[in-house]
C-alpha cells in the first residue's frame, strides 16, 4: 500500500475530533444566524434611517458601503455569517497548519516515526492532504449549516451550487493561512510561535482589510493582507483572480515548507532554539 | 560496493555532527560487521544517540560518511530504514491510540504482511503486553515493550537500539536480551547502546567507547577484558611492609592499598603474574583473591577522575 495514503489515512482518523469540534459549531452559526434574516426585513424600515446616519468610520465595521446589502438574502449573509469566517478558520488554519510537523515533533512522535521506511516527501504531503481533507470536512459541515439555515429562512431561496461559492473562498484563506504557519513552522523555533505570528496576521490583516476601506492611507497596505483577497460576497459570482492568488502564494509557501522539511534535523522532541546571534549571545 | 564494505552492516568514517556551538561527534570512525552484536557505550551526551540518528538520516552530518547495510542513508533513506528496527532512547508514542493502532500503523508502513502481524502478536505475548491498552494508560515500561515490538516484528537485518532496556524490569531485560541473541542467531546486526554494562558484556561481541564525541575504544568484548589488569587481595599472616616495598620494583605490579596492620595488600597486576608468585612463595601467605575487571570497570577508566590507566600510565 502507498505510504503517502497510509500517512494520509492515519494522519485524517487522528483529526475527526478536530472536524467535529471546528465543524459542529460552524454549522450551528449557520443554523442560528440565518433565519435572522427574516427579522432584519421585517425591520428594513425602522433599521435603514439608523443605518444610514452612522458616520463612515463605524460603518466600516459593519460593511462599510455594502452595509446596506444586509436588506438583501445575499447581502445579510454576507455580512452577518461569512464576513467573520475567514477570522474563524484562519485561527483554526494557523494552529493546524503551524502543528501539522511540528506538533509531533516536539511530542517526540516524529523522531520514531520517520525511522520507518517513509519518506519525508511522503508524510510531508500525506499530512497537507490529511488536513485538506479535514478542512474540507468542517467547511462541509458549515455549508450543511448555511444550507439548513437558508431551508429554515423563510425569505430565502438560493440554489446549493450558490451557497457553496463563498466557501471556496473560505477554504483558500484558510488554506493560505494553514500554509503560511506550517511554513514558519519550518524555520521559527517552536510551534506556538510560529502559530502566534500567524495568528497575529490573521488579526492584523482582518484590522487592516477591514479599515482600509475607510482609510486611504491603509489602501495600499491591504494588497498584502491575505483577507483581503477574500470574497464574502462570492454568492454574487466567485472572482477567479483573487482566489487563485491566495492559492498560488499558498502553494509557494507550501513548496518553501516541503524544502525547509526534507532539509533540516528532525529533533528528538521539545522546542527547538533561535539561532539569531543576538539572543544566542545573551 | 567491495567484497569487504558488503561483509560491513554498518560504516562510519570520519563523522562529525554539531548542534550549533556543542561538538557532539568529532570525526568518530566505526565499523560494523554483518551479523555481529555491537555494543556502543558511552554515558548521556556522549553521542550514541547522535550517531544512530545520523545512520537513519533522522539528522545530517556536518562531514564524514555514514553506510548502513552498503547504502549510504542520506540518498537512500527509505531503503535502508527498510531493513532496519529501531527503538529510540526516549519513546514517544501517539498518547491517543492503543497499541495495536500504534503497531499496525507502523507494519504498514513497512509494507509487513502477515508474517509481521503474527510476530508482532508473538512478541507481545513473550513481553506480556496488552495490545488492546490505550498508550496513554501504559506504563513507561510497557511503552518501551511497544517500541521493542515494533523494532522486532519486521526480522530486520540490522537492529538499531538505543537503552533497549530502559524501564523494564529484570525479568523482562532477560526476555529482550534473549531477542537480541535470537536475533543474531537467525543472522541480524544489532548495534545497541546501553548503560547497563553487565547485559552488554552479556551478549556483545565487539564494544566502543565513546567519550565526548569521540571514539577512545573499540575492541572485542573478550579482549578488552583479557587485556585489562588484575586486581589482587593477598592476606598474609604476619606485617609484610618489607614485601611492600619490595613489590614496587616488580614490573606491571602496582600496590594499591595497604591495610593499617601490614597483613592486607591490594595489587594491581597488569604484567606477568609469574615474578609476582615467586615473589611471594617467600612469605607466609593467608589467602590470595584475584578478580578479572568488569567491563564497568573498563568504562569507568574512561571516565573517573583518576582512572586505573591513567594511574599505571603514570606509574610506568
Amino acid at each position: 500500500m502507498n505510504k503517502f495514503y497510509i500517512i494520509t489515512r492515519y494522519s485524517f482518523r487522528r483529526s475527526v475530533w478536530t472536524i467535529l469540534g471546528w465543524g459542529i459549531p460552524l454549522m450551528l452559526l449557520g443554523i442560528i444566524t440565518i433565519p435572522f434574516y427574516d427579522l432584519v426585513a421585517e425591520n428594513e424600515r425602522q433599521l435603514r434611517p439608523v443605518l444610514e446616519s452612522l458616520k463612515p468610520l463605524v460603518k466600516t465595521f459593519i460593511g462599510g458601503e455594502e452595509a446596506e446589502q444586509i436588506f438583501t438574502p445575499q447581502g445579510f449573509i454576507s455580512l452577518r455569517y461569512f464576513a467573520f469566517l475567514p477570522v474563524i478558520l484562519g485561527i483554526y488554519g494557523s494552529v493546524s497548519g503551524s502543528g501539522l510537523l511540528a506538533a509531533d515533533e516536539e511530542r517526540g512522535i516524529l523522531d520514531f516515526v520517520l525511522a520507518h521506511p517513509v519518506s519525508r516527501g511522503q508524510f510531508f504531503w500525506g499530512r497537507v492532504i490529511a488536513f485538506t481533507f479535514s478542512l474540507s470536512c468542517i467547511i462541509g459541515l458549515g455549508w450543511l449549516g448555511l444550507w439548513i439555515g437558508v431551508a429554515k429562512a423563510g425569505s430565502m431561496n438560493f440554489p446549493t451550487f450558490q451557497l457553496l461559492l463563498p466557501y471556496l473562498s473560505v477554504f483558500a484563506v484558510t488554506w493560505f493561512f494553514a500554509c503560511f504557519s506550517l511554513a514558519l513552522s519550518m524555520c521559527v523555533p517552536s510551534r506556538s510561535s510560529a502559530a502566534m505570528i500567524s495568528g497575529i496576521v490573521v488579526l492584523g490583516g482582518y484590522i487592516i482589510t477591514t479599515l482600509s476601506k475607510a482609510i486611504k492611507g491603509l489602501e495600499s497596505w491591504a494588497v498584502f493582507s491575505p483577507l483581503t483577497y477574500f470574497q464574502s460576497n462570492a454568492m454574487t459570482g466567485l472572482e477567479l483572480v483573487p482566489f487563485f492568488k491566495l492559492l498560488l502564494v499558498a502553494f509557494f509557501l507550501l513548496f518553501l515548507a516541503r524544502t525547509g522539511f526534507g532539509l533540516r534535523d528532525i529533533r528528538v522532541a521539545g522546542d527547538g532554539g533561535w539561532k539569531l546571534p543576538f539572543i544566542r549571545g545573551s | 560496493m567491495n567484497d569487504k564494505e558488503s561483509d560491513l552492516a554498518i560504516h562510519v568514517d570520519n563523522l562529525s555532527k554539531s548542534y550549533g556551538s556543542f561538538l557532539a561527534l568529532k570525526g568518530i570512525d566505526l565499523t560494523v560487521c554483518r551479523g555481529e552484536v555491537f555494543g556502543f557505550l558511552g554515558p548521556n551526551g556522549a553521542g550514541k544517540t547522535t550517531a544512530i540518528r545520523c545512520m537513519l538520516d533522522l539528522i545530517r552530518p556536518d562531514s564524514g560518511t555514514v553506510s548502513v547495510l552498503g547504502r549510504d542513508p542520506q540518498s537512500d533513506p527509505v531503503a535502508v530504514r527498510q531493513h532496519c528496527g529501531y527503538l529510540p532512547g526516549e519513546l514517544r508514542l501517539d498518547e491517543n491510540t492503543s497499541v495495536h493502532s500504534v503497531l499496525e500503523f507502523l507494519r504498514e508502513l513497512r509494507g509487513g504482511g502477515k508474517d509481521c502481524q503474527r510476530r508482532a502478536k508473538e512478541l507481545a505475548e513473550q513481553l506480556d503486553l496488552n495490545v488492546r491498552s490505550k498508550i496513554k494508560n501504559l506504563s513507561k515500561g510497557n511503552k518501551q515493550k511497544v517500541g521493542i515490538i515494533a523494532a522486532f516484528m519486521h526480522c530486520p537485518d540490522l537492529l538499531l537500539l538505543d537503552e533497549p532496556t530502559s524501564g523494564l524490569d529484570p525479568l523482562i531485560q532477560q526476555t529482550v536480551l534473549e531477542m537480541v541473541k535470537e536475533s543474531r542467531r537467525s543472522g541480524a546486526t544489532v548495534f545497541f547502546s546501553s548503560h547497563v554494562l553487565a547485559e552488554v558484556q552479556a551478549i556483545a561481541d565487539r564494544v566502543a567507547i565513546i567519550r565526548e564525541g569521540q571514539i577512545v575504544e573499540v575492541g572485542k568484548t573478550s579482549s578488552l577484558l583479557s587485556g585489562r589488569a588484575w586486581r589482587m587481595k593477598v592476606i598474609f599472616a604476619e606485617n609484610t611492609q618489607i614485601f611492600a616495598e619490595k613489590i614496587e620494583a616488580l614490573p606491571g605490579i602496582l600496590l594499591d592499598a595497604m591495610s593499617s596492620d601490614g597483613r592486607e595488600l591490594k595489587l594491581i597486576v597488569d604484567g606477568e603474574m609469574d615474578e609476582l608468585i615467586k615473589a611471594l612463595a617467600g612469605y607466609h601467605v593467608e589467602s590470595i583473591e584475584t578478580e578479572r575487571p568488569d567491563l564497568e570497570e573498563i568504562f569507568l577508566s574512561y571516565y573517573g577522575e583518576v582512572s586505573e590507566r591513567d594511574y599505571l600510565e603514570k606509574s610506568k
